[in-house]
Formats: C-alpha cells, sequence, structure tokens
C-alpha cells in the first residue's frame, strides 16, 4: 500500500465518501419519481395507439379540434398551438427562476415564479375551455357508445369522406375510443398541472418568507422545477399523439 | 484501501444534514446574476426557447397544410423526430440532465429506451388485429364491409 503514501488520486465514483451521482438524495428521488410517471404516461399514450392501429377509422384532429375561444369554428390547431406555446413559456420562465436560485436572487426567483404560476393557471383555463366545448359537441367519457345514432352526430369529428364510407359501428366505437383516451390522458396531464401549480406557490410562499435564503440554497426550486418541465416535456407528446398524427 | 473506512465515520452525520457538501452538483457553483457566465447561461435559455417554438410552428404548419401533399408515413416520421428534438431539449437544457454526471444519465434515460420495444410490440399487435377483424369471415365486420 505504499502508494497512498504519494498524490491522492481522484476518487472513483462507487469507491464510497461520496455521492456516485454528484446529486442530492432529493433531487435523485425526483428524478426516479418522473421515471415512474413517463412509464404511467407512455402506458396511456401507448394503448391509444394500439386502439387507433386496430380500428377502422379515427375522429380527424383537423376537424374536432378547429375552435377558438370568441372566433368559432374554422381555425384548425390554432386553440392547441396557443396552449403549447403558453406551456413551453412556463417552463421557460421556470428555468429562469431555477438559474436565478442558482445565483442566490431573491427578487429573481420571486419575479419568475410568479410568471410560471400565471401560465400554468392560463394553461388550466385553456384546457377547461376546450373540454367544455367538446362537452357541448356530445363528448364525454362515454360518449357516442349508441350505435343506432344517426351519422350527424360526428359532423365534428370527421372528414366528410370518412363520414360517408364508413359503418355506423366503426364511428361510434371509435369516437368512443378517442374521447375516453382524449378526457382520461388530457385529465391526467392536467392534474399534473394542477398540482405543479399548488406546488409552485408552496415554493413561491417560502421564497418570500426567506425559508431557501436562510437555508443557503435554492435546490427546492430546482426539484419542484424538475416536476414543473416533465409537465411541459408529457405535453410535448399528447400534443404530437392527439393533434398532430 | 483503509483510506475509505476513515472517510466514512467523517461524512456520516453529513447524510443527516445539509446534502450539499456531499456533492459538487450545479448548486455549489454560486455565482452573480450579472456574471458573464450568468449572462451566458441565460442566453443560452432563450436560444432554446426559440429552437422549441420554431419547431412547434413547424409541426403545426405540417399538422394543417402539408399533410395534404406529402405521404402520411413521411409526415409522422418527421412529427415523431421533431417530438424526440424538442423533449431531448426540454431535458438536456431545462432539466439540466446534461449537466449530470455520466452515470446518473444512464439511469434515467436507459430504462426509456426499453420503450421503443413496448410501442413497436403494442402498435404491431393493434394493426394485426385490424386486419384479423377485416379478413376473419367469422367476425361481424367482415361481412359489413363485404
Amino acid at each position: 500500500m505504499s502508494h497512498t503514501t504519494t498524490a491522492p488520486a481522484a476518487p472513483k465514483a462507487f469507491g464510497g465518501g461520496r455521492s456516485p451521482f454528484n446529486v442530492s438524495y432529493g433531487k435523485i428521488m425526483m428524478w426516479f419519481f418522473l421515471l415512474s410517471d413517463a412509464f404511467t404516461f407512455s402506458a396511456f399514450l401507448i394503448s391509444y395507439g394500439t386502439t387507433r392501429f386496430f380500428s377502422a377509422v379515427w375522429p380527424d384532429p383537423n376537424h374536432v379540434f378547429n375552435s377558438f375561444p370568441f372566433l368559432g369554428s374554422g381555425y384548425p390547431l390554432m386553440f392547441v398551438s396557443l396552449m403549447t406555446f403558453i406551456l413551453i413559456l412556463s417552463s421557460v420562465t421556470m428555468v429562469l427562476a431555477v438559474h436565478a436560485g442558482h445565483c442566490n436572487d431573491k427578487q429573481g426567483v420571486v419575479k419568475w415564479l410568479l410568471w410560471t404560476i400565471i401560465g400554468g393557471i392560463a394553461f388550466l383555463s385553456c384546457q377547461a375551455w376546450e373540454w367544455t366545448h367538446l362537452n357541448h359537441q356530445g363528448a364525454w367519457w362515454g360518449s357516442f357508445a349508441d350505435i343506432t345514432s344517426p351519422k350527424d352526430v360526428y359532423n365534428h369529428f370527421f372528414t366528410p369522406a370518412v363520414l360517408e364510407s364508413a359503418t355506423p359501428e366503426h364511428l361510434s366505437q371509435s369516437t368512443n375510443n378517442f374521447f375516453n383516451f382524449f378526457f382520461t390522458i388530457t385529465g391526467f396531464h392536467g392534474a399534473h398541472v394542477t398540482s405543479g401549480v399548488i406546488f409552485n406557490i408552496m415554493i413561491l410562499i417560502n421564497t418570500v418568507n426567506g425559508t431557501y435564503e436562510r437555508r443557503g440554497h435554492y435546490e427546492m426550486i430546482e426539484k419542484v422545477g424538475l416536476y414543473w418541465h416533465f409537465v411541459d416535456l408529457v405535453w410535448v407528446f399528447v400534443f404530437t399523439c392527439f393533434y398532430l398524427l | 484501501m483503509s483510506s475509505h473506512g476513515s472517510h466514512n465515520d467523517n461524512i456520516q452525520h453529513l447524510y443527516e444534514g445539509d446534502q450539499s457538501k456531499l456533492y459538487s452538483g450545479v448548486l455549489a457553483h454560486h455565482h452573480d446574476v450579472k456574471s458573464a457566465e450568468s449572462k451566458a447561461q441565460v442566453a443560452k435559455i432563450w436560444k432554446v426557447t426559440l429552437i422549441l417554438s420554431i419547431i412547434t410552428i413547424a409541426e403545426v404548419i405540417g399538422g394543417l397544410y402539408l399533410y395534404h401533399y406529402v405521404p402520411k408515413w413521411f409526415i409522422n416520421s418527421a412529427f415523431l423526430i421533431l417530438t424526440i428534438l424538442k423533449s431531448a431539449y426540454i431535458v438536456r437544457v431545462f432539466m439540466h440532465l446534461g449537466d449530470e454526471v455520466k452515470w446518473f444519465k444512464f439511469c434515467v434515460l436507459i430504462p426509456l429506451t426499453l420503450f421503443v420495444w413496448f410501442i413497436i410490440a403494442f402498435l404491431y399487435d393493434g394493426g394485426e388485429w385490424k386486419s384479423f377483424n377485416e379478413n376473419n369471415p367469422a367476425r361481424y365486420d367482415y361481412h359489413q364491409t363485404k
């Protein structure tokens, strides 16, 4: 063991005495929670994909999502693009809050957290409008299950050519499946946004009260920030699966 | 060998207290808001914002107009690639996974790559059911579509 007396070598990652991941326990656990949450969302989206793949027809997103508040219909994808943009911007303001935290800049953290909370509430309001709008068109969990309904009830959801050629059974089955998945997945995502807004409000109160200033670091902003970015990340996939593909 | 043993006794109390001394992550590098390093970071955040916005606009244009003119498989592949690109930017820059150590990146990313097979297997299964429904004389749909 003569080499122990010479200049100390760089410690091995798993040699003990330090965190091999170089991350605090809280942040590791947030990452692993998000990993498990990603599995849940992926399972939802994959079952949506499987159902869609075995369906003879499927609602056309450009027909389902073509309304804009106060402007009426005929604006395909515009409203959901606005929602996507709001969520991306709130992710940006969150990462700026985390950055301000690294700099121990309390005023910056407060300012950017406020913007993030406003973005989150704006997104939830948009989603509430969209759900209400679709509900007025007859869509909900378990809707369109009646195969004896006339074809006009599907007018809002299919292209005229598909509506013409599809059987009532196929229209009923696919529209029912589509909205069950739509409300379940965007609802589960919306529940994440809601709890994210609540966490953001909690850490904003702690920041204003100087809790993190006394603690000497703003790591809690980082941990909640990870959660918030994950919510944005899930929306990126929901946007692709429901509105684009 | 013995050097590890003596370390363990010294750091034990840290596990119950301030953990920031156990690692030298991003938190250990406090810098001033007005420093050049901080300004470069903020500039990078806004650059990524711009990229994410451009990708989203491109996706919407694809979803609105392009899909009339290009093959379905092509536009869908483009959507998937752009989605993965967007999520990579969010995870790498916004969630700072790019700044973590190699081992930690693997712990997060390897389980997710296993999902690729999950997706292929289930979509293939869905497609098989569709062709079964359409081609099997015992199925109700067969008589409908004939």
